[in-house]
């Protein structure tokens, strides 16, 4: 077991540093995800047919292509369309993206649950329609979708994986781990430290959403 | 939108066996895709059923195996597997793995994308199962054995016919994921769509003399998934109303999102 350790000690500069560049894409994508996921949302649940449908194609569209083709297209297949684009901005907007679509749809079940009267009560007060998604509606649409965002985010961290050792070059977690297991050769070891970082993200985030959820439940 | 758009830039998929290429590349997922889900499913059935069991022996460590394998990115678990699986393991699927599968499927390496995938989806899908069954209430279960039904017979005829109906839409929506993550074993050298396309738009010159751009190459390859997985997800809504119209209940059903952690156990029973 003294290998294990050592691996440790003398790569802890690669894994810290990857786990950081991990941490830092999975908060910008989730900072795009919850912003456009509530756009979406909102062209959702707005009495328009137009609007519906637009949301739908998106939701549709970013929900059943696989993540890594995603990247593949804005990355690789934007720069030889001629768009300077960064790693990290292909990178984070594929996984932003990507949720978005997921968050969206979460979020709408949760505008259902909000309830027509309510909705109702609020526009005959002469609320404005966008006022009362604002002000009524998704408030309490994201209290109850708490759940269901927090593995979300926890699908994002895993999923952030793939950034990295796609063609973008990020890195992050694993791809360090990679770099590790190239100079050691002791792959038992690398990525059994790999995984603890992984763990100690998703668990951390299990915890903090479980918090959440307490604080904001909402009683019915 | 110019550049998308432009004829020249989509001659490719016509000339030469181009799209054939690529569609023999997507058989491949589907291969790998078809034997995971199955495989992932009776594995995740055997871990819900070891999970829920009252022999806290068994399920304290099934609940900490399922847990970790959850938690895991899948690509993490097919680089892992890639590099460190035993050689005599690869060389013994090499062996023995059926004729009747494409040749891509013959290396062994596709040993660890498969054993991957597995672990990570019937770890999920055990979550998902668990919820499914624990969603049914304590009466059905008692009145099971009270009529004297043993344990499996109680579980084959009255707990998991109704707890696995509930699951439908969330053990789809599982193997839609799936479906998408069959792309990630092209990062271990497996001959699959993806490399395909890789192929297509970087050597365009050997297929047909037409460059093949990459944007449009892997915005077709994305189509290919949509469809599948929207006929996927359309299936199951069918299969579900069907079945609401047959029992005629409202089953309080296990909501599925990708990756459902179906720990919310708490959604699907509102107290």
């Amino acid at each position: 077991m003294t290998g294990l350790w050592e691996v440790l000690t003398e790569h802890l500069p690669e894994f810290s540093s990857g786990l950081w560049v991990t941490f830092r894409l999975v908060v910008i994508s989730l900072v795009i995800a919850m912003s456009v996921g509530t756009l979406v949302a909102s062209l959702r649940v707005v009495p328009s047919a137009w609007l519906n449908r637009i949301g739908g194609v998106y939701v549709e569209f970013f929900r059943n292509i696989p993540l890594l083709v995603l990247l593949i297209i804005s990355f690789a297949g934007l720069r030889r369309a001629g768009v300077p684009i960064s790693p990290w901005v292909a990178g984070t907007a594929s996984l932003g993206l990507y949720t978005a679509a997921f968050i969206a749809e979460a979020l709408r079940s949760g505008v259902f649950a909000v309830g027509r009267g309510q909705i109702d009560a609020a526009l005959s007060l002469g609320l404005t329609y966008p006022r009362v998604l604002r002000r009524i509606v998704l408030p309490q649409a994201f209290r109850t979708v708490i759940p269901t965002i927090s593995s979300l985010v926890i699908a994002m961290i895993k999923n952030s994986a793939i950034i990295g050792v796609s063609l973008l070059a990020l890195p992050d977690l694993l791809a360090e781990a990679r770099i590790v297991n190239a100079e050691t050769f002791k792959t038992n070891e690398t990525f059994f430290w790999a995984a603890v970082g992984y763990l100690l993200l998703t668990g951390t985030a299990t915890l903090a959403f479980r918090y959440l959820e307490r604080r904001y439940q909402v009683r019915r | 939108m110019t550049y998308l758009f432009d004829p020249v830039n989509w001659e490719w998929l016509w000339s030469g066996n181009n799209l054939r290429f690529l569609l023999e590349g997507f058989a491949v997922n589907l291969q790998i895709a078809a034997v995971a889900m199955v495989l992932s499913l009776a594995f995740g059935l055997m871990l819900a059923l070891l999970r829920i069991s009252k022999v806290r022996l068994i399920s304290v460590p099934t609940g900490i195996w399922v847990d970790v394998f959850r938690n895991l990115p899948v690509i993490f678990l097919i680089l892992y597997l890639f590099l460190g699986l035993p050689e005599s393991w690869t060389n013994a699927y090499a062996d023995a793995v059926p004729g009747f599968f494409s040749e891509a499927l013959q290396s062994g390496f596709v040993l660890a994308g498969i054993l991957a995938l597995v672990l990570y989806n019937s770890a999920v899908l055990a979550e998902i199962m668990r919820s499914g069954i624990l969603s049914l209430e304590r009466g059905q279960s008692d009145a099971a054995y009270a009529l004297g039904l043993t344990y499996f017979q109680a579980m084959r005829r009255v707990i998991l016919p109704q707890g696995l109906r509930r699951m439908v839409p969330a053990t789809v929506s599982q193997l839609i994921t799936l479906n998408k993550d069959t792309t990630l074993v092209s990062i271990i050298a497996i001959q699959e769509v993806v490399r395909h396309g890789r192929i297509l738009s970087t050597s365009g010159v050997f297929f047909g003399e037409v460059q093949a751009p990459v944007l449009q190459v892997f915005i077709v390859i994305g189509l290919m998934f949509i469809a599948v997985n929207l006929v996927l997800s359309r299936l199951s809504r069918r299969l579900e109303i069907r079945e609401r119209k047959r029992t005629a209940i409202k089953a309080g059903r296990v909501t599925g999102v990708e990756d459902q952690v179906a720990a919310e156990t708490d959604l699907v029973t509102p107290r």
